[in-house]
C-alpha cells in the first residue's frame, strides 16, 4: 500500500498570520511540507463551510491562523475566527469526527518561531488520528 | 469562459532554480488552458524584468496574470503598477508565494517542494480564472479641517504638527484656558455627536451654549487624563489629597507641602483601573527628586504596584532612592487603606517584606490620572472602541500606535492611558502628522475588495450590523442590509457570519477560497 502523507490546510489571515509564516521561512526555519496555506483577508472571513469542505476534500487537519486577539488588524476579526472554529469543532463532535482536527491559533507577525510549532502540532494530530474514517499513514 | 492568462515565474535571482525544476513548472504552465504567455524572469522586482513582463502582456493582450514569486506585500506595489500600465486590472493578478511557502522552508526536501510548487501553480491558475475585475473609487474631501479634541500637551503638539501639513486645525477645549496654537481655537466646546467617515466627518459640537455642525477631514482625540480627585474608599477618609501635577505646581511656586509626603500610584488603588501604565513614572520620579532637593528633611514615600521607569529614567529611580525617597511596593492583596478614624495614616502591605506598614502622612499625592470620562461620549459619537480602563483603544499597536481602528480618527496622549508629558508630546506630534497628511490627500479612495449584499437573500437579521467593527453595514430603505462602501475595510467578517449567505466579499468569495484549498489538497506531497 502506498504511503500516504498527511495533508494539512492552513487558513492564514493576510495580516499577522501570513506574515508570521513568511517571517519564519525568512529566518531559516524549516517546517513540514504537507501544510497548504490559503490566504484570507481576516480570520473573521473564514466560514465553517470552508473548514468542513477542506476536510471533505481530503485534509487530515485544518488550522486557522490569525492575529493576536488584542492586537488584531481588523479589531475583532480573530475573535470572530475563533468563534467559527469552535462552532465547527462542535459540529465535528456531533458527526463523530475528532474535533482536534480543526484548531485556531494566534500569532504576532514578529513571532518567527510560532509558525513551525503550529505546523508540527497539526502534523502530530494528523499522524495520530490518521485519515478521516480510518486508514494508514506514514 | 474566455480568458487569457500570463504566467510569470520569478527565479528570485538563483533561489528558485536551486531547489525547483523551473522547466517542469514552465511546461505545466504552458500546457494549462487559456495560458497565452509564460515568462521566466530573474527578479520580478527588477525594473528591466518588469518592463519585459508588461511588454509581453501587452503583445499577447492578456487580461489576467499568475505570478509565482515571493511575499505579496513585498512584490505587489511595483508589479501591480506595471500590470496597470499593461491594461491588466490589479485584482486580476494572482500572486503565489513560492519563495517563503515552498523554497525557503523545505530546503531539504526538493521532491516534495517541487510537487508543492506545482500544486501552488495549479491552484493559482484555477483561482485566477475565477477572479473578477474590480475598480476603486475616489471621493473628494469636503474640507481640509483637522479637529483636535482637547488642548493639553498632546493636543497642542498635534495641532502644531497638523498645521505643518497644510491642514486647517480647529482645537476644541473644554475649559476656558487661553492658549496659543495655530488655526482656530474654540474654548468651552465639546463634541456631542458625529457622523460620516474618514475624510468627510460632520461633528456636532457644543460651543458655549450654541450647538453647531463642524465638517472635518480628520480627527485627533487628545482628551488627556480624567479624575483630579481621589476615588473609592480612600476618598472617604482623605479629603485633601492632591494630584501629582498640583504638587508640581506648588513646587514650581516655591512652596513645599506639609510632610511627610506619600505618593500613591493611582487615585483608586482598590478599583478596577489598577494598571501598571496608570502611574506616570517619569513624572513621579522627577518630582520627588525635585522635592527632596528642595527640602531634604521632608520624608517622602512612593507607594506603587509596579515601577516602570523606562530607559534612562532608571537612573532617576536610583537617584531618588539615594536621596532618601522610600519606595514601598504593594500587590493586590494589600492595597493602601486609610482608616477614617485616623485620617493621616496609610496602611499598606509591603510585598517585599510581607508586613503592613503604617505611614503617617501630612500630604497624600496620587500620581496617575486615569482615563478621561469624556472619552465615553466621544467614542460613542465617533463610533470607536474603548479599552477596559476607559481610554480610547488604538488599532494594532505595531502598525498604528496613534490610530483608532476607524480611518481618519487618531488618538494620542493620556486619552489612551496615562503617560508622561514627554511621551504625550511625541504622541501628539505623531497623531497630528498622521491627521495632517490624511487631510492633505484631498480625496479618499475606497472600494475594490469590499463586501456587497445580495438583497434578495438578505433577511435583515442585523447580524452583520452588530459584527462589523467599522459600522459599514446598515439596514437601508428597502429593509435590507446595505454596505457603506466608504467605510468597508474588506475584512469579510460580515460575510463569514451572515446566516443567509447574502453577503459576498469581492476577491475572496467562498468559491475562490474553497477552490484554492481543493486544488492544493489535490497535489500529493
Amino acid at each position: 500500500m502506498a504511503e500516504r502523507k498527511p495533508k494539512i490546510v492552513g487558513f492564514c489571515c493576510e495580516r499577522h498570520g501570513m506574515d508570521a509564516a513568511v517571517l519564519s521561512a525568512r529566518t531559516g526555519k524549516q517546517f513540514d511540507a504537507s501544510v497548504r496555506l490559503v490566504q484570507v483577508p481576516c480570520t473573521g472571513r473564514v466560514d465553517g463551510m470552508h473548514l468542513l469542505k477542506a476536510l471533505e476534500d481530503g485534509a487530515d487537519a485544518v488550522f486557522v491562523l490569525g492575529c493576536l486577539e488584542k492586537n488584531c488588524y481588523y479589531d475583532t476579526g480573530s475573535i470572530e475566527g475563533r468563534k467559527r472554529v469552535n462552532y465547527v469543532k462542535s459540529m465535528l463532535e456531533e458527526a463523530g469526527v475528532e474535533k482536534e482536527r480543526v484548531e485556531m491559533f494566534n500569532a504576532a507577525s514578529t513571532n518567527a518561531w510560532a509558525f513551525p510549532d503550529i505546523v508540527s502540532k497539526m502534523v502530530d494530530v494528523a499522524r495520530k488520528l490518521g485519515p478521516i474514517g480510518g486508514g494508514e499513514m506514514q | 469562459m474566455k480568458a487569457s492568462i500570463q504566467v510569470v515565474l520569478c527565479k528570485c535571482c538563483t533561489e528558485m532554480p536551486a531547489l525547483l525544476d523551473m522547466a517542469k513548472l514552465e511546461k505545466l504552465a504552458s500546457d494549462a488552458p487559456m495560458v497565452m504567455s509564460v515568462v521566466t524572469v530573474d527578479a520580478a522586482c527588477d525594473g528591466k524584468d518588469l518592463a519585459r513582463i508588461t511588454s509581453e502582456a501587452k503583445d499577447k493582450e492578456v487580461d489576467r496574470a499568475v505570478v509565482l514569486a515571493c511575499h505579496k506585500k513585498d512584490i505587489s506595489p511595483a508589479l501591480l503598477k506595471a500590470y496597470k500600465r499593461a491594461g491588466v486590472n490589479e485584482f486580476m493578478v494572482e500572486l503565489a508565494n513560492i519563495r517563503e511557502e515552498v523554497v525557503l522552508p523545505h530546503l531539504n526536501e526538493p521532491e516534495r517542494a517541487q510537487k508543492k510548487a506545482e500544486a501552488k501553480l495549479r491552484a493559482a491558475l484555477n483561482r485566477v480564472t475565477m477572479l473578477e475585475p474590480l475598480e476603486k473609487s475616489m471621493e473628494p474631501m469636503g474640507t481640509k479641517n483637522v479637529v483636535v479634541i482637547g488642548a493639553g500637551v498632546s493636543g497642542q503638539a498635534a495641532a502644531h504638527a497638523a498645521a505643518k501639513s497644510g491642514a486647517h486645525t480647529i482645537l476644541l477645549e473644554k475649559s476656558g484656558k487661553s492658549l496659543k496654537a495655530p488655526g482656530v481655537i474654540l474654548t468651552h466646546s465639546q463634541v456631542i455627536g458625529g457622523k460620516g467617515y474618514g475624510g468627510n466627518f460632520t461633528l456636532k459640537i457644543k460651543a458655549g451654549e450654541k450647538i453647531e455642525d463642524l465638517d472635518c477631514a480628520a480627527i485627533v482625540i487628545a482628551t488627556g487624563g480624567g479624575w483630579t480627585q481621589l476615588k473609592g474608599p480612600l476618598a472617604k477618609a482623605v479629603k485633601d489629597a492632591i494630584p501629582l501635577y498640583k504638587l508640581n505646581e506648588l513646587l514650581q511656586a516655591g512652596s513645599v507641602p506639609k510632610g511627610p509626603i506619600v505618593v500613591v500610584d493611582t487615585p483608586d488603588p482598590a478599583g478596577k483601573t489598577l494598571k501598571v501604565q496608570d502611574f506616570a513614572w517619569d513624572e513621579t520620579l522627577e518630582i520627588v527628586i525635585e522635592l527632596k532637593k528642595r527640602s531634604p528633611e521632608t520624608q517622602v514615600f512612593v507607594v506603587f504596584q509596579e515601577m516602570r521607569a523606562f530607559g534612562l529614567s532608571e537612573l532617576a529611580y536610583k537617584e531618588a532612592a539615594e536621596l532618601g525617597v522610600t519606595f514601598v511596593r504593594y500587590d493586590k492583596s494589600g492595597t493602601p487603606k486609610v482608616d477614617p478614624k485616623m485620617p493621616s495614616k496609610l496602611a499598606v502591605k509591603d510585598s517585599s517584606q510581607g508586613e503592613v506598614l503604617n505611614l503617617s502622612f501630612g500630604t497624600l499625592v496620587f500620581a496617575s490620572i486615569p482615563a478621561n470620562p469624556d472619552n465615553m461620549a466621544i467614542a460613542e459619537a465617533l463610533k470607536i472602541p474603548m479599552s477596559v480602563d476607559g481610554g480610547v483603544r488604538r488599532g494594532s499597536v505595531q502598525r498604528w500606535p496613534v490610530s483608532t481602528p476607524r480611518p481618519g480618527v487618531f488618538v494620542c496622549g493620556s486619552a489612551l492611558f496615562p503617560k508622561s508629558r514627554e511621551v504625550a508630546k511625541v504622541e501628539g506630534e505623531a497623531a497630528g502628522t498622521m491627521a495632517g497628511e490624511f487631510a492633505a490627500k484631498g480625496a479618499i479612495e475606497f472600494g475594490g475588495s469590499i463586501a456587497e449584499v445580495t438583497s434578495e437573500k438578505c433577511s435583515a437579521c442585523l447580524t452583520c450590523v452588530r459584527t462589523c467593527p467599522y459600522e459599514a453595514p446598515f439596514i437601508g430603505t428597502a429593509s435590507k442590509a446595505e454596505i457603506r462602501k466608504q467605510l468597508c475595510q474588506g475584512c469579510g467578517m460580515c460575510v463569514g457570519i451572515c446566516p443567509s449567505k447574502a453577503i459576498e466579499l469581492h476577491h475572496y468569495t467562498d468559491d475562490q477560497i474553497m477552490e484554492e484549498a481543493r486544488t492544493l489538497l489535490g497535489g500529493d506531497f
